[in-house]
């Protein structure tokens, strides 16, 4: 009995150890990852100052939205695993991949429409620091797919979903990087037309 | 229903954010009024994100339930 109890808290022990190795991995991917991001918002600021060129704000302020939304449904996503309701957490993550189609859409009616283009200094920061960030949201929608797919097929529960809230942790992270992208490539910055 | 609660409000949190962040720059013609503006709000919204649904402080704690 007593050896039975120890086995069991050893094992406890043991997988909790994995939990937190796993969440300081995914932070450190975080981390490095940050550096990237950061180096091409600090290039926005060296290249422009505090210039940019026409955007559309209204488009720049639905895809924000619609960003922040898809994080409201990936949260309750990872908070209806955690307590076992599996039907839930299915539509939500099927709502959070949509969001993240139309976002991605968004951006790329964004790109046909925009008046610069990727030889002027602002075309290339704003292709490159979009294109970047799409290419991360592209990445979340199919591992959240497949995250959705493990989820139909019985994977999951309120006492293993860590590949549930990782992919969650990384939409999150995906949307902070849109919180400094938004208004550096959007609001911040004299309006300038090309040549002046 | 507790869990779901606070995001939601943090969620709410975070769109007026937004939305005020738009209104602000939208309407102020100061750069670095603006800059320093939307540099703090941004800040905000990165600290709410970490800290509720990140989970940021999960990774300092020793044991919990699952």
């Amino acid at each position: 009995m007593a050896v039975a109890a120890t086995a069991a808290a050893h094992a406890h022990g043991h997988a909790h150890n994995r939990l937190q190795l796993n969440r300081v991995g995914l932070w450190l991917f975080f981390f490095s990852e940050s550096i990237v991001f950061g180096l091409l918002l600090t290039s926005r600021f060296f290249l422009m100052g505090v210039d940019r060129e026409h955007v559309d704000q209204q488009l720049g302020l639905i895809i924000t939205i619609i960003l922040l939304l898809s994080s409201v449904t990936a949260f309750t996503a990872e908070t209806a695993i955690e307590q076992d309701r599996r039907r839930l957490a299915s539509w939500m993550l099927l709502a959070t991949i949509l969001l993240g189609v139309i976002f991605t859409v968004g951006v790329g009616f964004e790109w046909s429409i925009a008046e610069f283009n990727r030889k002027e200094v602002f075309g290339t920061v704003f292709f490159t620091m979009t294109g970047i960030h799409a290419t991360h949201v592209v990445t979340g929608v199919i591992m959240l797919f497949l995250v959705w797919v493990q989820l139909k097929r019985g994977k999951f529960s309120s006492r293993d979903h860590f590949a549930v809230s990782g992919t969650v942790m990384y939409w999150h992270f995906v949307d902070v990087v849109w919180v400094f992208y938004y208004p550096a490539l959007y609001l911040i910055g004299n309006v300038v037309t090309p040549g002046q | 229903m507790k869990a779901f609660q606070k995001g939601y409000v943090v969620a709410i949190l975070l769109a007026v954010l937004t939305i005020v962040e738009y209104i602000f720059a939208v309407n102020f013609d100061n750069e670095l009024v603006k800059f320093v503006g939307l540099s703090a709000a941004a800040l905000a919204k990165v600290g709410m994100i970490g800290a509720y649904f990140m989970h940021f402080m999960r990774i300092f704690k020793t044991e919990e339930a699952h």
